[in-house]
This record gives structure tokens, sequence and C-alpha cells, in this order.
């Protein structure tokens, strides 16, 4: 994969990231709004349901902030690359 | 007839009651079943029965749970709520729970709650029932649960999204084909509870299913040393750290007994460049340690925290290396004061341990105790019903973690990993002193001068101090 190309997968792949965070966000949002109505009925089932509807709401608030850290590798290494430091790193990094 | 009978039971408990009072009142003490009162209360309840134990047994006594005393003071520690001076945070907007541990490491360890399952081992503490309860629950609400000191049990391995396993000094997890399956590794040196004594399970406590997740010989003793395998040295440890780290990726924390050594052992963590760091308070559970380990060893985990998390920003490392704080956490408010006070996450085990057989222990009581159902050693231990125990402890978790999230709520906050110490109070001076949280009395603006205005009361405290130190006599 030359250089061209591998700007263009970064760029592919800090987009794609990009879009899932405010998708798990969104996700996230609804999941919290169906734990709140699910928990004025006071049928034990239902209540079951809410919990594991909070916490998914929770899981994909979790995705959301590890897609944010994957985006800023991403973008770090686009950056490395637009330096032409990857080469130098890897270099580096396999003399450990 | 009923009444009949209700008359007859009225009458024969006014009777006994009567005879037992004119007992009690007319008798000498020497024959008098009431001189249990005054002796329970000078010895107290618990030593009383401990030391009919030591007397029959001629052995340390295997208390489970951890010590019944509180060390840490939660209870003078408060939150503070905002109204105008910075506005409560909406009710539509979420509240982040999650939690990075091991910023620096290959593969860091994200959970969606701050909260997980401490510590407990199978075999030298929980069934195997038990401990695929704990990791199905965990995984439901994302986050970790860990192997205390054990071998790799692989159905628990199995039920775990994230499992933390720890490099232990009995040795059973610390070969490469173990400890590369693991999504973080805790090298455990100590426990609140047990500080770094030795401890060993008996060859009759063994049973088949845990020689073959330890490697044991049929015969052999489950033996936990006081040192770690092949650490000996400082450098030997820090060594181990780089090894590990090379050749997982995966974080590589150190767990150790919270004592008033820390700063001497952190520094030792921090020159290994470990990822993070779990401490345990001196009321951290056991399965089952001797009361003078629990009681009277170790250091209080609140004030672990804020000393670590001090040290740690001192060293200013505090962003490379998390700290988790364990012993003694029963309730959300105090997890969520250990997260203010500097700890990222923290573990729970009694609490755990309590949700999963909540509605379940009435199958053990009145002739058993709970703990039957999930102690390897437990009579009971196949009744344990897995999936309901795991949803109740998922229930309590949710419950937890909502009521932290309502906190930060009424704090401004919009992260739980945002709280600091600025969002507390304490109604104690020593503790506003000893761990730098502003003291509730007095405005912020008043706090220096009030601690001015006292200073004869810390001064001739220092100056008592001074003396027992020059005449080389302990302090009271």
């Amino acid at each position: 994969m030359d250089y061209q190309d591998l700007k263009h997968t970064l760029s592919y792949l800090h987009a794609e990231v990009n879009r899932m965070e405010t998708m798990a966000g969104t996700l996230s949002a609804i999941e919290r709004d169906h734990y709140n109505k699910l928990t004025n009925f006071e049928q034990r089932e239902l209540v079951d349901i809410a919990v594991e509807e909070q916490s998914a709401a929770r899981q994909l608030g979790t995705m959301k902030q590890m897609c944010l850290a994957m985006a800023q590798k991403i973008e770090e290494l686009k950056n490395a690359v637009d330096r032409g430091q990857l080469g130098e790193n890897t270099e580096h990094a396999e003399t450990h | 007839m009923l009444r009949l009978i209700e008359n007859w039971i009225r009458s024969s408990i006014n009777e006994t009651m009567d005879k037992a009072l004119t007992r009690i009142v007319k008798d000498q003490y020497i024959e008098n079943l009431s001189e249990m009162i005054p002796t329970s209360n000078k010895v107290g309840p618990i030593n009383l029965m401990e030391i009919a134990m030591r007397a029959s047994q001629g052995l340390p006594v295997a208390r489970p749970l951890g010590s019944p005393l509180h060390f840490s003071p939660w209870d003078k520690i408060l939150f503070n709520p905002v109204h105008l001076y910075r506005f409560p945070t909406p009710e539509n907007v979420g509240i982040n729970t999650s939690v990075t541990i091991g910023h620096r490491a290959r593969k860091p360890l994200t959970l969606s709650i701050p909260v997980m399952v401490a510590a407990m081992s199978f075999g030298g503490a929980l069934s195997k029932r038990a401990k695929i309860a704990l990791a199905k629950a965990e995984s439901i609400v994302g986050t970790a649960t860990n192997s205390g000191e054990a071998g790799l049990l692989e159905e628990e391995r199995e039920a775990a999204q994230l499992f933390i396993g720890q490099y232990n000094r009995g040795g059973w997890m610390n070969t490469p084909e173990k400890y590369k399956r693991l999504d973080a590794i805790e090298i455990q040196l100590g426990q609140g509870a047990q500080g770094s004594t030795p401890q060993r399970t008996a060859v009759k406590n063994i049973g088949e299913d845990f020689r073959d997740v330890f490697d044991l010989k049929e015969g052999e003793a489950a033996q936990i040393h006081s040192r770690l395998p092949g650490v000996n040295t400082q450098d030997d440890f820090i060594q181990l750290v780089r090894r590990l780290r090379d050749e997982t990726g995966v974080p590589i924390g150190l767990k150790i007994a919270a004592t008033h050594h820390l700063e001497k052992e952190l520094q030792i963590a921090v020159e290994a460049e470990v990822d993070f760091v779990t401490l345990d308070g001196a009321e951290g559970g056991t399965h089952g340690g001797a009361p003078t380990l629990q009681d009277d060893v170790g250091l209080p985990t609140l004030f672990a925290i804020t000393r670590a998390a001090e040290f740690f920003a001192r060293k200013g490392v505090m962003r490379d290396i998390n700290l988790l704080a364990t012993g003694g956490l029963v309730t959300p408010g105090q997890m969520l004061k250990a997260i203010a006070l500097g700890a990222d996450g923290v573990y729970i085990g009694t609490a755990a341990v309590m949700a999963l057989v909540s509605d379940q222990m009435v199958e053990a009581l009145p002739f058993e105790p709970p703990t039957s159902l999930v102690v390897y050693t437990g009579k009971m231990t196949d009744q344990l019903d897995v999936d309901r125990a795991a949803f109740n402890l998922v229930r309590y978790l949710n419950a937890c973690v909502h009521e932290m999230e309502l906190v930060a709520v009424t704090l401004g906050k919009t992260a739980l990993t945002d709280l600091s110490k600025s969002d507390l109070c304490t109604l104690d001076p020593f503790i506003s002193k000893a761990t730098g949280i502003q003291l509730g009395y007095v405005s912020p603006e008043n706090q220096q001068q009030f601690f001015e205005e006292t200073r004869p009361l810390f001064d001739n405290m220092a100056e008592e101090y001074k003396e027992t130190q020059n005449e080389g006599m302990p302090l009271h």
C-alpha cells in the first residue's frame, strides 16, 4: 500500500469511526429514554427489561467514548503519514 | 378453642417471664444468666464468640468477609450539590459512566461502569457456579470480573467479556498460556484482609475441579506464599512488569494491601511503569482469614486513596497510572466518594456476593448461612440458580450506578470521572487536614482563617508528638 492509499484508508476509517460515535450516542439516548418509559410500569418483567436497556445505554455511551479515542489515534496516524514519520516510528518500534 | 389456646400461651409466657425476671433480680451475678450482658458488653459479642472458637479449635479463626470494623469514615464526607453557582446537569443529558484503564497499554481496558467484581478466587473462596454468575453479570453491564488468586477457570473466562486475572503468589496463573488470555493482569502481592501473609488451602477442601484449575497433584495442598515466586528484589518486580507488558500488551497492574508505607511501595510501582495500582484497604474482605490480620493490619481505604492520588499527582503520573480502590465499599455513596477522592474505579466483593444471593438466601436460612450457597466449601452450592443470581447482581449494579448518576446530576457533572475533591466537604477538621477536603463548618473563603485560628490546638498536638518522639515513646 503506498502513502496515498494509506492516507485515503485512514481518512475513510476516521469518517466511519466518527459516524459510529454519533450512532452510538443517538442509540444510547434512545435506550435511556426506553429505560425511563419502562420504569413507569410496576411490572417486574418490564423493570428487568428496563435495567437491561439502561445497561445497553451505558455500553453504547462507552462505545461512543471508544470511538472518540480511536478517531483521535487515527488522526495522529494521519498526521504522522503527512509528516512522513510513519516509517521512522516503525523502525524505532522494531528495535525494542 | 383458639381463644383457650391463646390464653394458655399468654399465661405460660407470663409465668416463665415472671420466674426469669425474679431470678435475674434475686440471684447473685455468679449464678445469674444475665452475667452475659456485662461480659458481652465488655468483650464484645464478636470477640466473645471468637474467644470460644479459638479455645475450641486452637487455630486462627477463619472469619469470612473481612473485618466488621469500620475504619474509613465515609459518613463524615458529603457531596456538594449546585443550583446557580454552577447549574445541575439537565436530566436529558446522559452521564458518562465509562472508564479506561491503562491508557499507555497497547490494548487499554475500557469499562462501561467504574465498578468491578473484586478478586475472589475459584476454589480458595467461591464455587464454580458463583464465579460464573459473577462473570455473567459483569458481562451484561459491560465491566470486568477478577480471577482472584487462582488458575484459569475456563467457564469463568468464557462467561466474562472482560477478565482481569491475578498473576499470583500461588503461581497458578503465571504461565504464558494462561496470562495471555487475560484482558488485564493484576500482579497480586497482598490484600487488605491478610496483608502479605501466606495462605494455605488444606487437601480436605480441594476437589477434583479445584485440582484441575490449579494444576495440583492429588494430595497436594494449595499454597499461597508471602512472596511472589521469582520476585525477591525491587528490580525483579520491575523486570516482571516489563516482561508481561511486552508479552501481552494488556494493562499490567499491582495489587497490594494498603499500608502506612504506601508511598515507598508506590515509588517502585511508578518506576516499573505499571498501568494501574489496586489498593485494598484494611476493610477488605476475604473468604476466611484470621481476625487479627483483618482487624489490626493495614491502612483504611479512604486514606489509602487520598494518599495514593496525592502521590501520583506529585509524581506527575495521574494520567498514566490508574488507581483502583477496594476494601469495605458497600454503598454507591462510598464508591462515588472513592472516585471523587482520586480512584478511577472500584472493586466490590462482599456487596457483590450479598447481591448475588439476595433472594436465594431464604434457601439457606435459618439453618445455614447465606454464604453456604456460594463459597467453595459451602454445603448448598449446587442449589445456586446461576442466571437468577447473575441478574440480581445486574439489578444491584444498575441501581448503584444510577444513584451515582443522580449525584453527578446534582453536582453539575456529565461524567463520573469528572468528580473531584472540590465536590466534597467534610464535617471533621482532622479529615479535612489529612485529605485536603474542605471543612463543611466554614465557607471556602474562611477555611484558611479557621485553621489559622485553631492552629494552637494543632501546635499543642505537634509539641506532644515531638515530646513522645524525643522520649522514644510510642505515639498514642
